[in-house]
């Protein structure tokens, strides 16, 4: 204990600590204006974000709830740096807004909640961080407090995280039932696979399922991004996503391993349907939140792939991809909130002839649905080609040949988003808009880590380095 | 008269399990769904503390898990009737039919 | 405690229900004024349907008082166990108490516990 304590829990704390500045200023007698609150948060959490690199020690703490090393570490970090890039984002449009300061202490709590999350040891742990990360995230999806759109989004949201919440703790309820721990060490040594054992397995599967909104529970995630605020959205399609695979992983990979063989075929059956449905939605749409949603749902399909190759290569290529995934999608998501704060247009027709008024911010939004779609130069194609590799080891070509198909199909709608902005005519394209700093500022660290990311090989070599399960 | 055993407290935390997923599938106003959620989480408490009493009496552990479930739940159902006040404010209604702007 | 003796129970358990009202029927001249038939006997009489719409503060006031009510019930387990643990309890008691506190303070700043 003592010092230990301290710099075991670090990223922790320090979110903390911000949270209860934010309150105390809140709570404080002096009326501060919005624009110096969000230079002194985007400043804290630089500071945050900066800090998380350093002192980073593996260790055990509380009865092994909470246990971290250098992989949760390098996870917390990622999340920590898609959090700063989406503050960035976020100010034009937080700039007029009544409630910045319980804007950032919500989005914060969610983040803190993560963070316990992915450090958990014990399933109670793990519970109470998912729950603190996903009911702040309804309230602050109910953010565009006068529009209809985003309170429905909201009830949607909490309506179904909390039915979510309720299958993956029967599935608790169970194991515990059936193993009589509820300490993950302890809990991998009693799994069996006795009927009871596989049925609260599967509940919990389902949990997990809904909240990466993989296909049979992914209803949800259209309608709760396409009514949100798109801070919000990118967010939730980011970084809530992001922590919640990595905690997939290293649930399936260190608790559940002696269960492997069911894991893997649920695994297989939920990636095939997430792609297709994922793929032959997202051709439909219009709006572009709600395209990038069915995106982001295909997108899941292959992390599953990934997932399931259950090695050394598959943990590392998740988090690898999560990386890649929070720079491409967050360009993209960038792009949309600039113009949706200045001019409230979200469809793909409103987007036609936009590279005629908007040269530099057409730019990055088709460089980032080129790594999202997996074009080589970028680092998105580096991505899916591990995220292949490692599901190919597991010798099931039938996957990853329906993996390739999907990936055409893919190319298919990024592509048309990228031809009504280039090649389409339009009498009243979007007008010129003005970049303020902070926003260009994320642009750049985005364009910078899709073009780095893959061109650098030490990145992934790194990630593949902290990885010592296998 | 038979011994209560833990089967007997399972089988009535399913049928609660299962009366809030039906509740919650069937019932279209939304104060009646967000109590479907809670019949849901209360069997998961049932379970928790049956399975602690009956067969491993000695430790706590489930017990802890259902008082962090019952804060939880109170949490999540205190935001959940805020966002239902604030869709009244402009829907004027708490049915979920009425609240279809988001489709497809 | 056999199958016999819960029938019994069940059976003393009608003859309470049943037996009260009907006594009250036999021996209770009927009094019919309007009176009786309200909700309440005393006070205030009552105006109006009961089925109306209740002003939303009431929800406000009951969210606020649900969280700060059931964050209590974690006093329980801690009543329990203060005086084996000692001085650590205590602090962390404290540090959870606190937060509560800011809790309310932040409600208070907001104006929740005004009445519109």
């Amino acid at each position: 204990m003592g010092i230990d304590f301290l710099i075991l829990m670090k990223h922790e704390w320090l979110l903390i600590a911000i949270i209860f500045i934010l309150l105390f200023i809140k709570v404080g007698s002096k009326e501060w204006k919005n624009e110096s609150i969000l230079n002194l948060i985007n400043i804290l959490l630089l500071f945050n974000c900066i800090v998380g690199f350093f002192w980073n020690e593996g260790g055990i703490l509380f009865n092994e709830m909470f246990k971290t090393d250098a992989l949760i570490a390098a996870e917390k970090n990622i999340l920590n740096l898609g959090t700063y890039i989406i503050s960035l984002q976020s100010y034009s449009w937080l700039k007029n807004h009544k409630h910045v300061l319980e804007f950032y202490m919500l989005l914060l709590s969610t983040l803190a909640g993560m963070f316990f999350m992915i450090s958990a040891g014990n399933l109670l742990m793990f519970y109470l961080g998912l729950e603190l990360s996903s009911i702040p995230l309804a309230a602050i999806a109910n953010f565009d407090l006068e529009k209809r759109k985003s309170s429905e989004a909201a009830f949607k949201f909490i309506i179904s995280s909390a039915f979510s919440s309720g299958l993956l703790l029967f599935g608790i309820s169970l194991m515990y039932g059936a193993t009589g721990t509820i300490i993950f060490s302890e809990l991998s040594q009693q799994l069996n696979g006795s009927p009871l054992q596989i049925f609260a397995f599967i509940l919990l599967i389902a949990g997990f399922a809904f909240k990466i909104s993989a296909v049979p529970f992914h209803l949800w995630t259209a309608d709760v991004y396409e009514g949100a605020p798109v801070a919000v959205t990118s967010y939730l399609s980011v970084i809530s996503k992001g922590a919640v695979l990595f905690v997939f992983v290293s649930v399936l990979y260190e608790v559940f391993k002696p269960l492997a063989e069911t894991w893997y075929n649920v695994l297989f059956l939920l990636s095939v349907l997430t792609m297709i449905i994922g793929n032959l939605f997202a051709i439909r749409q219009n709006n572009l939140k709600r395209f990038l949603a069915f995106s982001s749902i295909a997108q899941v399909g292959f992390i599953l792939i990934g997932i399931s190759g259950n090695s050394q290569t598959g943990a590392a290529s998740v988090v690898y991809f999560v990386l890649i995934y929070i720079f491409s999608n967050l360009g993209a998501f960038g792009v949309i909130s600039l113009v949706s704060a200045l001019t409230g247009k979200e469809n793909i027709d409103d987007y036609k002839a936009f590279y005629k008024t908007n040269k530099l911010l057409s730019w990055v939004l088709a460089i980032s649905l080129f790594s999202l779609a997996g074009i080589p130069p970028t680092a998105g194609f580096f991505g899916k080609f591990f995220l292949l590799m490692a599901g190919a080891g597991q010798g099931n070509y039938l996957l990853i040949t329906i993996a390739a198909l999907n990936m055409i199909v893919s190319l298919y709608y990024y592509l048309k988003v990228v031809k009504a902005i280039f090649m389409d005519t339009n009498e009243t394209p979007i007008e010129k808009i003005t970049i303020p700093s902070l926003p260009k500022l994320a642009l750049f660290i985005c364009m910078a880590g899709i073009v780095l990311t893959g061109l650098m090989s030490y990145v992934y070599e790194y990630i593949f380095s902290l990885i010592s399960a296998f | 008269m038979s011994e209560i055993t833990v089967t007997h407290i399972l089988f009535v935390s399913t049928a609660l399990f299962f009366t809030g997923m039906y509740g919650l599938f069937t019932r279209r106003n939304m104060i009646t769904m967000l109590m479907s959620v809670e019949l849901i989480l209360n069997s998961v408490n049932i379970n928790f503390v049956a399975f602690n009493k009956y067969l491993y009496p000695g430790k706590l552990d489930g017990v802890f898990f259902t008082i962090f479930v019952i804060t939880i739940a109170a949490a999540e159902a205190a935001v959940a009737i805020a966002i239902i006040i604030n869709l009244y404010r402009s829907h004027h209604s708490i049915d979920v039919e009425d609240a279809s702007e988001l489709k497809y | 405690m056999g199958a016999s003796s819960l029938i019994v129970l069940f059976f003393a358990a009608i003859a309470f229900s049943v037996g009260g009202i009907s006594i009250a029927k036999i021996f209770v001249k009927g009094v019919k004024n309007p009176q009786k038939g309200q909700a309440y006997e005393c006070g205030i009489p009552a105006t109006g349907s009961p089925w109306h719409q209740f002003n939303v503060g009431y929800y406000l006031f009951a969210l606020i008082f649900l969280i700060f009510d059931v964050e209590l019930v974690f006093m329980y387990p801690w009543a329990v166990v203060v005086k084996q643990t000692g001085l650590t309890a205590l602090i962390e008691i404290l540090i959870f108490i606190f937060i509560l506190f800011m809790g309310f303070l932040y409600a208070h700043k907001k104006g929740a516990l005004k009445w519109m």
